[in-house]
């Protein structure tokens, strides 16, 4: 066990994976309810781990603050998207750390990112409707040296799926089930 | 350049180090084990399974068997702190909760007669099948189980499951498409005993295999009525395999003990929970399972043979209202057990005409076969399910589970069919002329 991860059985998954890629293939999904204004509740669905089943039994809430016409109850959708990034980051981190048997202490991500409203708004601008950019900033403490932590830092990010997810474009596809109700 | 030889399975080592790379270059396979180097038994027989496969002579004196570690502790070097910072603390040795010698030699020669790749043993049946469930289920999980299984298994689904955020849902075994209906988005496992108790149901093993795999939820089953040489669940498909070893596996009534048995991927996803609910079998127990193991192909032979005859004794008899017994064709499972079951076991269970308080009589009178629960020891053991494991149901209940009065269970030992047969015939003797006397 280094960092709270066990190494061995790391190890073992990844060449299982090389073996029998279809180990490797994990499904996800995700319902969202509306509950009321801007807020939304989000729900996990049972995930697939290879070839079983894993349930998943979570749930969150979403809103916007009261200045953008919602109530406050929890994060909004761009902080959960950095939360998601974030957390995808520290795990690809922390996991090539203990491959690397580097021994951490403690690691901090510190994320920014500003957007313009104006292409939510559709007001006519050159302004991209997502963030232009994300900033972040790792702080870490731990046995490596520092040119031993940015060359994991490089690793972790391109081996991030959420990270690589944001930064390559990616096919949205979908579709919309109608129910119309009498006025 | 000499090495000092590894304390433990010298198979497993660290994965290296990734410094120039990512974790694709990570060496460390899993493999079967944990075992000791140097006496595999694989493909050889059974019986010789059963005698040799892990079984090892002492290194220092050459006395013959596994001696007995009775030890707590283990002497730490570097290849032990190196196994806990690796993460395979499982192969070395460090403290008997996570491992001991003992525990190792007979853990080999269970997982041998599974055809598992790893096995282990735990302080009892109950503490095996906790520690294998909660390890492969998750948050807000639900199971999908018999709905007549074994009263201990029953309280973890009934009393604990709900406490922990889990679900289950209790089937008939019988019932497929109940089964299959059952099963929920959040289903993460089917569990079943391969034979049921008391009436001995033999389970459609291969069609749950199916449904598990087209869910894709894993499959356990307790094989306690079925030890290898009866039947091997995981050659049938079966993701893991749990026995209460106080059974037919240690065969001699003398010490309470469990086994899960399965690839080591799951054996070591329960690992940890042997480690946090601290189940572990003593070393002393190890041996007294180890040494009972040895005899489990001729035992079962002997069963087989004594339940074989005085299954049929009891069928002929006029005292008797039916009797259960999967190797012969008036069960209703006949095909089945035919198709699954290597061999017959001693499980024998027969209804006595007259209702409970006959079954009552004829149980006072037996000489031989001891009133207590449990089975599979080399003595016969006989209970009645309406005062004993399914006391707190009403009659009505029992009839809906198939246990219709004058129920007896009975665990047939090793002893000489014609005494059992002898014994059985006086003690019928001897309530009909008591009948004849109170008249």
């Amino acid at each position: 066990m280094r960092n709270n991860i066990p190494t061995a059985a790391l190890s073992e998954f990844v060449n299982e994976v090389a073996d029998a890629p279809e180990e490797g293939l994990m499904s996800y999904g995700l319902e969202l309810d509306w509950e009321s204004g801007t807020r939304s509740r989000a729900q996990t669905k049972p995930m697939l781990i290879g070839p079983h089943r894993v349930s998943r039994s979570f749930t969150w809430k979403a809103d916007e603050p009261r200045q953008l016409m919602g109530n406050n109850h929890g994060p909004n959708p761009q902080e959960l998207l950095l939360s998601g990034l974030g957390s995808c980051m520290m795990v690809a981190f922390v996991a090539g750390a203990t491959a690397e048997a580097i021994q951490l202490e403690s690691v901090k991500i510190d994320f920014d990112g500003t957007l313009d409203l104006r292409g939510f708004m559709g007001l006519g601008t050159n302004s991209t409707v997502g963030f232009p950019e994300i900033n972040y900033t790792i702080h870490v403490t731990g046995d490596a040296t520092a040119e031993q932590f940015e060359d994991l830092h490089r690793k972790s990010v391109a081996h991030s799926p959420n990270a690589q997810t944001i930064v390559n474009p990616v096919a949205l596809t979908g579709e919309i089930i109608c129910t119309q109700i009498e006025g | 350049m000499s090495k000092t030889p590894v304390m433990g399975d010298p198979n497993s080592v660290s994965p290296n180090s990734t410094r120039d790379g990512w974790i694709n270059k990570l060496d460390r396979k899993r493999a079967e084990g944990p075992f000791f180097d140097g006496h595999r038994v694989r493909n050889q027989g059974f019986s010789t399974q059963a005698v040799h496969a892990g079984t090892h002579d002492d290194p220092r004196t050459g006395a013959v068997g596994t001696p007995i570690y009775q030890a707590s502790t283990f002497i730490l070097g570097e290849d032990q702190y190196g196994s806990v910072e690796g993460g395979f603390a499982r192969d070395r040795f460090i403290y008997s909760r996570y491992g001991n010698p003992s525990q190792w030699a007979v853990q080999e020669k269970l997982a041998t007669l599974e055809g598992a790749e790893s096995a282990i043993v735990f302080s009892s049946g109950m503490a095996a099948i906790t520690a294998s469930v909660l390890a492969l289920v998750d948050k807000g999980a639900h199971v999908v189980a018999a709905s007549d299984l074994y009263g201990g298994t029953f309280n973890l689904f009934n009393q604990e499951f709900p406490s922990l955020g889990m679900s289950a849902t209790l089937v008939d075994s019988y019932d497929l498409e109940a089964i299959e209906a059952a099963i929920q988005p959040n289903t993460q496992m089917l569990y079943f005993e391969v034979i049921t108790n008391p009436v001995l149901k033999v389970v459609d093993i291969p069609a749950l295999v199916e449904i598990a795999k087209r869910h894709q939820i894993r499959l356990v089953v307790d094989s306690t009525f079925a030890p290898p040489p009866v039947m091997r669940p995981l050659e049938l498909g079966v993701d893991l395999v749990i026995h209460s070893a106080s059974k037919y596996l240690n065969g001699h009534s003398d010490l309470i003990a469990g086994v899960a048995a399965g690839p080591r991927k799951l054996v070591d996803q329960i690992w940890p929970r042997l480690l946090n609910y601290g189940g572990s079998l003593d070393p002393h127990a190890c041996f007294l399972l180890e040494r009972g193991l040895k005899t489990l192909p001729i035992r079962m032979r002997a069963h087989e043979e004594s339940a074989t005859a005085l299954a049929k004794y009891l069928e002929t008899h006029p005292a008797v209202d039916r009797v259960l017994y999967p190797m012969l064709p008036s069960h209703p499972d006949h095909a089945r057990a035919k198709q699954l079951m290597k061999m017959g076991t001693g499980n024998v269970t027969f209804f006595v005409k007259g209702g409970d308080m006959a079954a009552l009589k004829l149980m006072n009178h037996l000489r031989l076969p001891k009133q207590a629960t449990s089975l599979g020891g080399v003595e016969s053991l006989i209970s009645l399910p309406f005062n004993s494991s399914q006391a707190t149901m009403t009659s009505r209940q029992r009839a809906a589970i198939g246990i219709d009065p004058g129920c007896v269970r009975l665990s047939v030992g090793i002893e000489d069919a014609s005494d059992l047969i002898a014994d059985f015939e006086q003690a019928f003797t001897a309530i009909s002329t008591k009948e004849m006397t109170d008249a």
